[in-house]
């Protein structure tokens, strides 16, 4: 089939590409366009690099979305680790019951999901700020980090938890030396993913940050309806790359452990010999 | 996925079921907590919120359980906004759609290394980050930007209009930013065909479209529904995208209940307007299942 390749779509297709490709490429090439008013070339500059760098409010609100992302996914993965822990043994009832409340964070819009939390924090007079978009984050990202850990959790047989429990393991020695070691590719895949999610949300942050938090994202959508400069497209090149080596990364070790797929499900016989010789 | 049956074994680590107990309540506890008091009891308290009324002078909310504020969604600039917003999120699912198609048909007629790389091709642009590619568009479409420009030259467009902060522009942006969850599930349906189906209908006489439309596209429906589920349901409640390209002028849904909680400060109809939207998507969401399921139970 590969030889007869409609000429039309594979035409149509490197249309889509360029489509795909050209407006983040004129970005990054404006970036160090030296023409302020970016209306043709003006030479190659990096001048917009070091204006962006030197931003003081470009600084905080790097390490904004930096504290937000790195506290989002660390509560999210032990939400999703528990979580598929727990689903592993529930009847089918529970485990269905949580399977929707989990999609539901998904799939609701985050505009509705961020302004009702929005609404009780105002309710109550909680302040708006990074908490606030903490408790945001992780109302979708938990939700992401589960489905991730319970795909594997459902490849993974519990041979080795029970060989484990029957040399004498206590169940925190049993998860510490046996599951997490099983699930640390999963959970590496769903840390990325969730860090990437977090460092890149708009719209949570947004609403709840209120005056007191701004992340990058955040201060983009600002700078971009206020006028274009050239120093806007510095830092969106800088938060792209920043996005971009986070997906990268979790692409890569999803495609590592798909090729060691096997292996990784493999009993490991070091691991049993350990925590036998305790 | 997670239907693979398993035993309810006993858990070999205690023996003490009560023990067991506790254990299998700490484990559930972090999320089942998280999700109800940030997500389950605050959409409720919205749900509430919506039945309330605002007091124009004070900004109290009193509890009435009144209907107004779904009556004044019927209101004729609200209405037609929301059906405006409709009419992008569908026409952008629908773009995605016809764009999507062609693309995931190649890649799916590829093999190996190539098809790995224009899989590759079409996701990482997916990686940057949201606002930037969105932001992207603004350059393009803005008065002396290269797609105004382009079209101008090919007496498309009038000297004096300008595409940015029109609906065609957050219609552009939404298929951009979306594309790739469209050409995935596609591609997922159309790599599982037989090619030798389509020799046979080849043999029986069918031409190119014959095949498409006997062949191909029913045999790749739940990619379609898939694609149209992931791109249609985030467009319908997209909020950057029309704040970005699409200015104070052409506004969507999202951004009309946004603008009730920030701007205006009129909770109890922001949340009506809010659980409208919920019941909308889900609504879809629950027609499209039924859908999804029957399509797959063909092929």
């Amino acid at each position: 089939m590969s030889h007869r390749l409609p000429a039309p779509s594979a035409v149509f297709t490197a249309l889509v590409f360029v489509f795909l490709y050209l407006p983040i490429g004129i970005v990054v090439l404006n970036s160090f366009n030296a023409d302020e008013a970016l209306l043709g070339w003006g030479g190659f500059t990096t001048q917009w690099y070091s204006q962006a760098f030197s931003n003081s409010r470009v600084r905080d609100d790097f390490v904004t979305s930096l504290q937000v992302a790195l506290a989002s996914t660390a509560i999210s993965l032990v939400i999703a680790v528990t979580a598929g822990l727990w689903m592993r043994r529930a009847s089918t009832r529970a485990r269905r019951a949580l399977d929707a409340t989990t999609y539901m964070r998904i799939v609701l819009p985050e505009v509705v999901v961020a302004l009702a939390l929005f609404l009780v924090l105002r309710r109550y007079e909680i302040p708006l700020g990074v908490p606030a978009i903490v408790a945001g984050h992780v109302i979708f990202n938990s939700a992401y980090a589960t489905l991730i850990i319970q795909a594997r959790l459902a490849t993974m047989t519990d041979v080795l938890e029970e060989a484990a429990a029957d040399l004498g393991a206590s169940p925190v020695r049993t998860f510490r030396r046996v599951t997490l070691p099983l699930l640390m590719p999963a959970v590496i895949v769903a840390a990325l993913l969730t860090l990437s999610f977090s460092f890149d949300d708009v719209v949570t942050s947004l609403f709840l940050g209120g005056p007191n938090a701004e992340t990058l994202p955040v201060l983009l959508l600002g700078l971009i309806r206020l006028h274009v400069t050239p120093e806007v497209n510095a830092i969106a090149v800088g938060v792209t790359a920043i996005t971009m080596v986070t997906f990268g990364l979790a692409a890569a070790v999803m495609s590592i452990r798909d090729a060691a797929g096997v292996r990784t499900g493999q009993v490991d016989p070091a691991t049993l010999e350990a925590e036998e010789a305790k | 996925m997670v239907s693979a049956s398993r035993s309810p074994a006993v858990d070999p680590a205690t023996d003490a079921p009560g023990r067991r107990r506790s254990w299998r309540v700490a484990l559930l506890a972090p999320g089942l907590l998280w999700t109800l008091i940030f997500f389950v009891v605050p959409l409720v308290v919205m749900v509430v919120y919506s039945f309330g009324q605002i007091d124009i002078i004070t900004f109290q909310t009193t509890f009435g359980w009144t209907l107004d504020n779904y009556r004044r969604l019927a209101n004729d600039i609200y209405l037609h906004t929301i059906l405006r917003s409709l009419e992008m999120s569908i026409g952008a699912t629908i773009g995605c759609l016809l764009v999507g198609y062609p693309v995931a048909y190649t890649i799916a007629r590829q093999k190996g290394r190539t098809q790995t790389l224009l899989l590759l091709g079409v996701m990482v642009p997916f990686w940057t980050s949201f606002v930037v590619r969105t932001y992207a568009w603004v350059n393009l479409l803005s008065n002396d930007g290269l797609v105004t420009r382009a079209l101008r030259g090919l007496g498309l467009e009038s000297d004096s209009s300008q595409l940015i902060y029109t609906p065609t522009a957050v219609t552009i942006g939404i298929v951009y930013t979306y594309l790739p969850l469209m050409v995935l599930p596609l591609y997922v349906a159309l790599e599982r065909i037989d090619p030798q189906l389509l020799q046979a209908a080849s043999d029986l006489g069918a031409g190119w479209f014959g095949r498409f439309r006997r062949v191909v596209l029913p045999l790749s429906m739940p990619g379609v529904i898939a694609g149209c589920i992931l791109v249609g349901v985030p467009a319908t409640g997209e909020y950057v995208i029309p704040a970005i390209l699409g200015g104070d002028k052409t506004l969507m849904y999202g951004n009309v209940v946004a603008n009730q909680f920030l701007k205006v400060g009129d909770y109890p109809f922001g949340s009506a307007l809010a659980v409208s939207l919920m019941l909308l998507v889900t609504g879809f969401l629950l027609i499209t299942r039924g859908r999804l399921a029957r399509a797959e139970e063909i092929t």
